[in-house]
């Protein structure tokens, strides 16, 4: 790496992790709980960790978003990959827009304009709810049907997306046209996104029998 | 219609501009940041900062070719076409009118940092002279002629210089868009050969050197030398005003990328086109204005702090510029932000919650630092 880090992951204990909401500042005093108000007064006492480079102070930052681009990136390129981010959200805004300024009187509502809706919204319908996870026994290995947690799901969802635009597209099209496309039609709950989450589903349901196989 | 109600701290200033008209409902409050002034002509400064319209059609018409690409991009999600009217276009409009046409054409440059809106504001006049009568030249980038060029000819007609059929092609294609009605009443003056059986005889309409140009592609360099020159000599006489608008003036005097077959770097005199530009550029004929904009955003060999028109059109092109007007084009005032800021929220631009909010205004204004360019891009995934 070419900078030199600052933040290291062994720090002294006594190290606090630094707090980037300005609304957690504006509060006045009263209004803080028994154990903020022990933070606070550790907090003029002790030193602070260094904040890390995606934390951010802004008001329009969101860590999903961040999270997505980190998986988009390649070879370190978070330029590339935080760029080819802002073009999908503008990408989706455009596509939206265009329908609703079309759009009769009384179907106005319904259209969903808001880019980091539709974002989230699709993460939210591309979420497996059960997965399969390989248990040896006998000698055999099972695909068992198992519950997975929240980061996982996620991180199941913002990975299909991202094979789905990187490998079954059309060579030529560029990454924020193909998201784009693809985060609208999962908004809908169609696509082939949706189709693979339905498949694991299926084969879930199908290997039930083996559930038992679970220890956990 | 430009309605003033009791609206909360940000746009008071614009309440004091207006004639405060006392109607109690309040329909749309942020009307006041449009104004239904559709004729440049009549833009004052009680206008200043506020976005006009320009129907469609005419933008069809007028502009062909020249508005900046994401400006395009918007025209199609908005259904409307919406410019700001800022100082430097009022100041422009001002010698326009006030310009004694007998005398030589004044050269008006416009300069500013990256992304303040120069093209806009040539676009704005643009629109203006075309509103009047004017006969507009408009040369979108000539950046474009300078660099990425596919084919090279030598031109037939001198040997030391080169040809670019498809820019000339295309530009051609545009102008006759934009100046039907000139193209049909202006005569050539002048018998000119094209080739062995093709000639163009004294008397004709300007439209059919046009045609020549776009049918023979080989010869549409030539085709274009002739327009400017016919243009240049008839404008003498007064039955029309002229206005060149060239965007990227600086392009004209730099080095450019191009290269001959035997791997020598080509200067931009050796190309028809650019010389023939040169030659519309010097102020040496009378009955209309010059207005041109410095850019360095598609400009060779410069760097990108460079913005002032020492630096950007160096010695030569300073030289042969020289008596010229400058107009600098700043960042938005406070006043501009708000405008673009009101624009952006009513027409459903601004998507994300917190964009509404005065912290998020405050760190738009920030990140942004006013710059209009900087403005479009962080507005665009918000």
């Amino acid at each position: 790496p070419r900078l030199m880090q600052v933040r290291w992951t062994r720090y002294n204990p006594s190290y606090m992790e630094p707090e980037v909401n300005k609304e957690f500042y504006k509060k006045p005093l009263e209004e803080l709980t028994e154990e903020e108000r022990e933070k606070m007064e550790l907090k003029a006492v002790r030193p602070i960790k260094a904040a890390p480079p995606n934390l951010s102070s802004s008001v329009f930052s969101d860590p999903m978003i961040s999270k997505f681009t980190n998986m988009m990136m390649r070879n370190g390129n978070k330029v590339l990959a935080r760029s080819l981010m802002t073009q999908t959200l503008e990408a989706i805004k455009r596509k939206q827009l265009e329908k609703y300024h079309k759009a009769p009187e009384n179907e106005k509502e319904t259209i969903e304009c808001n880019p980091y809706v539709i974002f989230h919204q699709a993460l939210k319908n591309c979420q497996p709810i059960i997965g399969l996870s390989n248990i040896t026994k006998g000698g055999k290995t099972y695909q068992v049907p198992v519950p997975l947690k929240d980061n996982r799901k996620r991180f199941l969802a913002m990975k299909w997306l991202i094979t789905e635009c990187r490998e079954n597209k059309h060579r030529r099209t560029l990454m924020p046209e193909k998201l784009s496309q693809e985060l609208l039609l999962a908004f809908n709950n169609e696509g082939p996104v949706i189709k693979r989450k339905h498949v694991l589903h299926k084969m879930a349901e199908a290997n039930r029998a083996y559930a038992h196989f679970r220890w956990w | 219609l430009d309605h003033g109600y009791g609206l909360p701290t940000a746009a008071k200033d614009f309440l004091s501009s207006v004639a405060t008209q006392d109607v109690p409902t309040p329909e749309r409050p942020r009307a006041i940041f449009h104004t239904s002034e559709s004729d440049p002509a009549k833009h004052t400064e009680q206008h200043e900062g506020r976005h006009y319209g320009i129907p469609l059609e005419e933008v069809k018409a007028v502009f062909p070719h020249g508005l900046p690409s994401r400006f395009q991009q918007q025209i199609q999600t908005f259904n409307e076409a919406r410019v700001m009217v800022r100082k430097p276009a009022l100041e422009l409009f001002a010698y326009l009118r006030s310009s004694n046409f007998a005398h030589p054409a004044v050269r008006y440059v416009i300069y500013g940092e990256r992304g303040t809106g120069k093209t806009m504001i040539l676009c704005h006049v643009v629109h203006y002279c075309s509103r009047q009568g004017w006969l507009v030249l408009h040369i979108p980038d000539a950046h474009l002629w300078v660099k990425n060029c596919k084919e090279l000819l030598q031109s037939s007609y001198n040997k030391d210089r080169l040809d670019q059929p498809l820019q000339a092609s295309t530009w051609l294609k545009n102008f006759k868009i934009s100046n039907e009605r000139f193209l049909r009443e202006l005569k050539t003056q002048k018998k000119y050969v094209w080739g062995k059986r093709e000639s163009t005889e004294e008397g004709r309409p300007l439209g059919e050197v046009v045609d020549q140009g776009l049918a023979r592609v080989r010869s549409a360099s030539d085709a274009v030398g002739v327009v400017l020159k016919e243009i240049k000599q008839q404008c003498h006489h007064g039955s029309f005003r002229l206005l060149v608008a060239v965007d990227g003036v600086n392009a004209l005097w730099g080095r450019t990328t191009l290269r001959k077959e035997d791997k020598s770097p080509v200067s931009p005199g050796e190309l028809t086109l650019v010389h023939n530009l040169r030659k519309m550029v010097m102020n040496n004929w009378s009955g209309g204005a010059i207005v041109t904009t410095l850019s360095q955003t598609g400009s060779l060999f410069k760097p990108s702090s460079a913005y002032l028109p020492q630096e950007l059109l160096g010695k030569e092109g300073f030289d042969a510029l020289d008596p010229f007007v400058p107009v600098p084009v700043p960042n938005y005032s406070p006043r501009e932000f708000e405008s673009c800021y009101g624009y952006y929220l009513e027409r459903k631009w601004l998507q994300h919650e917190k964009a509404r909010t005065e912290d998020g205004k405050a760190e738009l204004q920030f990140l942004s630092g006013s710059n209009p360019r900087q403005l479009d891009r962080l507005a665009g995934p918000l």
